[in-house]
């Protein structure tokens, strides 16, 4: 998806409902609407200043947490141990 | 509790399944059961349950349906139910989150911080990472099933035994936490934080 940095002159400056807009930019983030969600969401980036901007900084908060958060290598003898337990219950 | 009565699965299907199907989620079982304990061998033992668990219990789970949701929500209440009552740290809690967390169900969505996108791409790693682990568990643990592991809303909410709403409003809480967190961090390695410069 593109989306245009730049032009942010012909946005309202003050979002009408903050609750039920920033609601559902994040269900829409979350995955949560879907294909409808996407027109919803061109609307109100075009249209309003408040909402562009928390929308994009929730979808920068998931990016980073979804690439950068530090894995845990996991120990390499787990998968064996786990199956020798199974083993011996059996 | 009703269990539904299910065929029972022969021993190649039990270990077909265990192998094919449970198995495969062992990275991401262990880096929750470390990111709840914060102890590589409490998220073992943690992992090892279960999967024990699992593996007895296989007869209620529906071959071909979600296991990774499945294997999360035993591991979760298996930390609630034991691993949290003898944990090596007593639990650090944040008194203005649970404040926060119990007294409304109605979400603020009115507070807007000031962190901008810009400085939330340009953290490291690390910080990501502190400001996440610096949480109370139950926010920290709706924003790993969510954005780490990608799970949905719907699956969250049988993982968590809690209604998709609460889902939602934990979910938008904790990520308000983290902000504030980041925030923090943010501001002291001077990224501009301001709403506007004049
Ligand atoms: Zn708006």
């Amino acid at each position: 998806m593109e989306i245009n940095n730049q032009s942010s002159g012909e946005r309202k400056l003050q979002c009408n409902d903050v609750t039920r807009c920033f609601q559902l930019l994040e269900s829409i983030l979350d995955g949560d609407l879907g294909e409808n969600g996407k027109e919803v969401l061109k609307e109100k980036l075009d249209k309003c200043q408040p909402c562009f901007e928390h929308f994009h900084l929730e979808q920068a908060i998931r990016e980073v947490l979804k690439t950068k958060c530090t894995k845990q290598p996991v120990p390499t003898e787990l998968a064996d141990s786990i199956r020798q337990m199974i083993q011996e219950s059996k | 509790m009703s269990e539904v009565q299910r065929r029972k699965y022969t021993q190649e299907e039990r270990t077909a399944i265990f192998d094919g199907e449970f198995m495969p989620h062992i990275d991401s079982m262990y880096n929750f059961a470390f990111r709840l304990t914060f102890d590589e061998d409490d998220a073992k033992d943690l992992v090892q349950d279960t999967y024990m668990k699992a593996f007895r219990f296989i007869n209620s789970f529906e071959q071909g349906t979600n296991a990774k949701a499945w294997l999360f929500r035993i591991l979760k209440n298996s930390f609630i139910n034991e691993y949290r009552k003898k944990s090596k740290q007593p639990a650090k809690v944040d008194y203005q989150e649970v404040e926060t967390f119990y007294n409304s169900d109605d979400v603020d969505y009115q507070s807007t911080t000031d962190l901008r996108a810009e400085s939330v791409k340009d953290m490291l790693g690390d910080e990501i990472s502190n400001a996440l682990n610096a949480l109370a568990v139950d926010f920290r643990t709706v924003i790993i099933l969510a954005d780490l592991e990608g799970f949905t809303y719907e699956e969250m909410a049988k993982i968590l035994d809690i209604p998709i709403g609460t889902v939602r409003s934990r979910l938008h809480r904790a990520r308000n936490l983290l902000k504030d967190k980041l925030k923090g961090y943010a501001q002291s390695m001077g990224y501009n934080t301001d709403e506007e410069e004049e």
